[in-house]
């Protein structure tokens, strides 16, 4: 089964590629869904798509910035643009990076099956689900540091702003395998990474959620500049909304 | 802007034009000189006639004084031989007393002796102081003896002191019984022993003397009268001009009309003689100074020509130029474009008018630039804010939701129409895209048809026969939906019955042959005449067949030639429309 992610602002959107298309005589299966970008990069290392619709005109992180981002990180992903703005500057940028296939709105079910059906058959030809930027890899790397946790938590703590912090990156900038860093840091903290770096966010947030900023300047600052996604990784973490949470201090 | 102002600018200026007063200029100057010439030459004329006559009467006058002087002398001289006759001496030596009839008798022969061989003598007296006379020709006279009694005609010949003295009418003491003038020359007489005067002599002297003169010398055009206004000889006519003016003996002219004409009157007083010459003298031509009238005639003639040189040397270096400059810019006006002109002028300055305008041109173009820039900058923005407004991703997205909604609730076909009609919508918009492969042709076409059999339901069958290496055939877009929506509502509805759409495409020689054929009610030869060879724009737009008028007119306009369709069709049988379309893409392939 392969996995595909659904990445587009309209949640109508999202459904009606979900509903419409027939994913199971493709052996594939619809495992995540992200709202814009950045909530497509802070959730990507846990979902582990093999195929990625990504809708271009997304707030925060349209679909061309989010593909020049995954596309570095996640050489195996295959993505496919699908955009109701047929302008032929998206189409320029998208040709010049390695997307898939670059369809128009509104969909044709014929039409992106056959682009699934050749997507499957890509993913074939290169060894299946084994070879997923996403697979678990029993490999330990040549050379571990034993305070390398430490060090990266310090990395995390320096860049939180940056809105595209995410495992993979990390992963790739010390020179580890993604599961492996995965593994390796659950074991050493006692949490994922996602989660550590969404929690590290929140406690900044609730700072500043206490000095009475507005959602969408905490959002900026802890580095969710998308304020919907934020606003759902705050409830999640505080149990309440942001406004209820900065009423309830103000008593 | 009105560029179209210029040349009226240009034609209605004043209204006064550079070349028709310079035409005016040249023709004025040409008749000021030729009138000063005239008056010039007039007056030189006049001038140098009057001079001419005043130098002729001059000379004609001096010698006529000079003559009748010599003529008075002669007398004179006479007049002493007569004193110095023996028989004259004796009679004027002699006691009264003695004076006999026969001494008288004698004294008057001895006179008549001496003027015996001189003509033009009248009378000669002698007058002792006694008044005793002797007088030749005596009886033609008449005495006035009163006047001879007194002592004051006799003064004036007294203080002669025996010099001869010349007077006119014997001093009024003898007048011509016949009334004709004489000229009498008185002398006191002196004895010539005692040097005692012993009375006095005069001699009248006719004046038959002037006229025989005047017809001597072939002077007709003289008048001679005594100082007194009496006429003496000559041409009677001039008697009237005499004036105090003539007494002097410096010659004196007058200018008068005589018998119609302007003649030059001159006179003088003969010298110590009361005598006064007259002289006409009309001017003729002789007095004209020709050499001098045709140097000025050449010098004016000279002048015309410099003029005329002028004119033409002004009209064809600056006039000339100066309407071919502006024909220039009227021809560059009427071709509608704005060009610089090129026109070959002689002069810097008209160069500079030139290279002016061709700026201007320039700068005009710049602006038209700018303002075309700028127009279509608005326009841009224009569509912009239209496109906008339009939103195709709008529709598109609200069809996918629309269409998920359908899902949801179960109505699968309602998303399948959603699905086809933003299908069909995204095709026929195609970025814009004026030509497009066939196979998106078909797309659309195929959508248009499947929408349509919603509507129409079973009334309606299409058919493809596309092969495959037409398919990414460039055609111009649309070129088949208004086909196939003429044969729906111009063809198969019309019928009632059911009917079916063929779509097939093949290449042959490289071109595409594309047919649409319905089974339709058909089109009648009179029609299907009018849509192939009808022409331009003049199709009326109302007419049911425009839309297949246009797309034929389209695809002429895209393969660059006429024959593009083929039509047939059998009434209440069927329509085939075939198009046949050259590879533009690959041309000459």
């Amino acid at each position: 089964m392969y996995r595909v992610m659904i990445i587009d602002d309209e949640e109508s959107a999202r459904k009606l590629m979900r509903a419409a298309i027939d994913y199971k005589s493709l052996d594939m299966e619809v495992v995540g869904e992200a709202a814009s970008g950045i909530e497509a990069i802070n959730t990507i290392d846990e979902i582990k798509p093999d195929i990625a619709f990504v809708d271009i005109s997304m707030p925060f992180m349209d679909g061309i910035e989010f593909t020049e981002t995954a596309t570095k990180r996640y050489p195996n992903l295959i993505i496919i643009i699908m955009t109701a703005i047929d302008k032929f500057e998206y189409a320029r940028k998208c040709v010049s990076l390695p997307v898939f296939d670059y369809m128009l709105k509104p969909m044709v079910r014929a039409e992106v099956t056959k682009v699934l059906e050749r997507a499957k058959e890509k993913l074939d030809a290169m060894g299946g689900a084994s070879t997923s930027d996403f697979a678990d890899s029993e490999e330990e790397p040549a050379i571990t540091e034993a305070n390398s946790t430490e060090l990266i938590k310090q990395y995390v703590k320096d860049h939180i702003t940056d809105s595209t912090l995410n495992l993979a990156f990390v992963a790739q900038n010390f020179g580890f395998s993604s599961s492996y860093l995965s593994r390796k840091f659950k074991q050493d903290t006692g949490k994922n990474f996602a989660k550590y770096l969404t929690d590290l966010r929140m406690k900044k947030a609730i700072k500043y959620a206490e000095q009475g900023y507005k959602m969408y300047q905490t959002a900026a600052e802890v580095g969710i500049p998308d304020p919907n996604y934020f606003g759902r990784c705050f409830k999640k973490y505080v149990g309440m909304s942001y406004s209820d949470y900065i009423v309830e201090k103000a008593q | 802007m009105k560029f179209g102002n210029w040349g009226l600018i240009k034609k209605n200026r004043s209204g006064v034009s550079l070349s028709l007063s310079l035409k005016k200029l040249i023709f004025e100057v040409v008749l000021v000189a030729i009138a000063a010439f005239i008056i010039s030459m007039t007056i030189i004329t006049e001038r140098e006639r009057r001079d001419y006559g005043v130098r002729d009467s001059d000379n004609v006058l001096k010698t006529l004084s000079s003559n009748i002087s010599s003529d008075i002398e002669k007398y004179t001289s006479l007049s002493r031989l007569i004193m110095i006759e023996s028989r004259v001496i004796d009679f004027l030596r002699a006691e009264v007393s003695a004076v006999s009839m026969g001494m008288i008798n004698d004294a008057r022969y001895g006179i008549m002796d001496i003027l015996n061989s001189t003509e033009g003598v009248d009378s000669v007296m002698v007058i002792r102081e006694d008044l005793i006379i002797v007088a030749t020709n005596r009886f033609t006279y008449n005495y006035n003896t009163d006047l001879m009694n007194s002592e004051d005609w006799r003064r004036e010949i007294y203080e002669g002191n025996g010099r001869a003295v010349v007077s006119l009418n014997s001093y009024g003491i003898a007048e011509k019984a016949d009334g004709r003038p004489m000229v009498s020359i008185g002398r006191a007489i002196n004895d010539i022993d005692t040097q005692k005067r012993t009375g006095l002599l005069m001699m009248n002297i006719s004046t038959s003397v002037f006229e025989n003169m005047l017809t001597r010398l072939g002077y007709n055009n003289i008048c001679i009268m005594g100082t007194d206004g009496t006429f003496l000889a000559g041409n009677r006519e001039y008697e009237n001009y005499f004036g105090d003016e003539f007494l002097s003996e410096k010659i004196r002219h007058r200018n008068i009309r005589l018998g119609g004409k302007d003649v030059l009157l001159s006179g003088c007083r003969v010298n110590d003689l009361p005598i006064v010459i007259l002289r006409v003298s009309p001017y003729g031509t002789a007095g004209i100074p020709f050499r001098m009238l045709y140097i000025l005639l050449f010098l004016l003639v000279v002048f015309t020509l410099m003029a005329v040189f002028v004119a033409i040397f002004i009209r064809q270096n600056i006039t000339d130029p100066i309407f071919e400059l502006s024909g220039a810019m009227e021809r560059n006006k009427r071709s509608g474009e704005l060009k610089k002109i090129d026109v070959e002028v002689p002069y810097s300055e008209l160069n500079m008018l030139e290279g002016d305008y061709n700026s201007m041109i320039d700068h005009v173009n710049e602006l038209f630039d700018e303002l075309v820039e700028k127009e279509k900058t608005l326009q841009k923005a224009e569509m912009r804010v239209l496109q906008e407004q339009i939103k195709p991703h709008f529709l598109y997205n609200s069809i996918e939701t629309i269409g998920f909604m359908a899902l949801d609730a179960g109505a699968d076909k309602v998303h399948d129409a959603l699905e086809t009609l933003g299908s069909f919508y995204r095709n026929f918009l195609s970025k814009g895209d004026r030509e497009i492969p066939l196979s998106r042709e078909i797309c659309i076409v195929k959508d248009y048809l499947s929408l349509q059999k919603l509507r129409y339901g079973d009334i309606l069958e299409d058919e493809y026969d596309i092969n495959e290496d037409t398919l990414n055939f460039v055609v111009p877009k649309l070129i088949l939906q208004p086909m196939v929506e003429n044969c729906i509502y111009h063809g198969i509805r019309l019928k009632g019955e059911k009917g079916t759409i063929k779509i097939s495409a093949h290449l042959e020689d490289g071109e595409l042959h594309l047919i649409v054929r319905d089974t339709g009610v058909g089109m009648d030869a009179e029609l299907i005449e009018k849509i192939v060879t009808s022409r331009s724009n003049t199709y009326e737009q109302n007419s049911s067949s425009f839309g297949l008028w246009g797309t034929i007119e389209r695809i002429r306009y895209y393969a660059g030639r006429e024959d593009v369709v083929r039509i047939s069709s059998e009434i209440g049988e069927f329509t085939e429309v075939e198009f046949i379309i050259p590879d533009m893409m690959h041309p000459g392939a």
